[in-house]
């Protein structure tokens, strides 16, 4: 991150001259003022320069992967950050490194933290919603085809028996992929009951769906 | 530990200069106090507790490397931490 203190009559000055060593517009920039500067008599005597810092702005995507790569790093793990690119106004990450299975943690509670951390610093930080999505070496995609796995049997099920069956609890993401699964299937459907880690996907006659139910 | 719950909840908050972080070593436990501004306190538990929750969840992984277990609490600054209850206290 390029950055510059810079000292002027004011700060309007200081800043003017900061951007232009750095060849930077306002748009891109932070600026930090570390000294107002004050006028001195006949703005001759006594005046003290104003004194600014002028920081580089990062990017999105470089302020989630510094977040990402500072966090791993503090925790004692070898991994290296990549940025793969966006998927609407999602910014994907991906971890690869030696603590690979810690870093994803039981049914991937580590990488979903991280998830919600680095996600919820980057958009203090902005000032705007930023949303990011963490995968390690695959498992997301992995996660989600085992999901879909299971989720396909108990379809199976239901579609036999005729009767309604319950999914372990899941996380927001797993049973997201459930309903997606039964969005299009022509006699069945899903809802979720219970509440935060005892939520879990219901899977049933399509008319059994309460109507006023959520699919989350 | 102190570090990275540092770098954590100062990117979170509004007042990070009041950001402070306590590390206590137990026998197998380590215990972290994180004080924060009264205004900021909503901010690094947040809704329903899903980041304090996700603080935790990082530094149980971060502890389980050297095989301790960690106890994270939130409080605001001056607030004293929730003492065990002792008999005729």
């Amino acid at each position: 991150m390029k950055s510059v203190k810079m000292k002027g009559k004011n700060v309007d000055e200081a800043v003017d001259s900061a951007l232009k060593v750095l060849g930077l517009t306002t748009e891109q920039v932070d600026v930090k003022v570390i000294n107002e500067g004050k006028s001195g008599m006949l703005g001759m005597f006594g005046g003290e320069e104003a004194e600014v810092e002028v920081m580089e702005k990062l990017s999105r995507e470089d302020l989630v992967k510094t977040f990402l790569a500072d966090i791993l790093d503090k925790m004692g793990y070898v991994a290296m950050v990549k940025v793969l690119g966006n998927e609407g106004d999602r910014i994907l990450l991906e971890v690869k490194g030696e603590d690979i299975a810690r870093i994803i943690g039981k049914d991937g509670a580590t990488l979903d933290a991280l998830q919600t951390l680095v996600g919820t610093m980057a958009s203090r930080t902005v000032k705007e919603r930023v949303r990011v999505s963490i995968d390690a070496e695959g498992y997301r995609q992995r996660r989600k085809s085992a999901i879909e796995r299971l989720a396909q049997e108990t379809i199976n099920d239901v579609e036999r028996l005729g009767i309604e069956k319950m999914l372990p609890p899941m996380s927001p993401a797993d049973r997201r992929t459930v309903h997606m699964l039964l969005q299009n299937h022509p006699k069945l459907g899903s809802f979720s009951v219970g509440e935060r880690a005892n939520r879990r996907v219901v899977i049933t006659l399509a008319e059994k769906v309460p109507k006023d139910a959520k699919k989350k | 530990m102190k570090e990275l719950v540092e770098y954590i909840v100062k990117a979170l908050v509004d007042t990070p200069d009041e950001v402070n972080v306590a590390q206590t070593e137990g026998e197998s436990v380590t215990i972290l106090e994180i004080r924060v501004a009264q205004d900021d306190i909503g901010k690094v538990i947040g809704r329903e507790g899903r980041i304090a929750n996700a603080i935790r969840t990082i530094t149980k992984a971060a502890a389980a490397k050297n095989k301790r277990r960690v106890t994270v609490e939130i409080l605001t600054q001056g607030e004293e931490a929730r003492k065990p209850k002792t008999e005729g206290g």
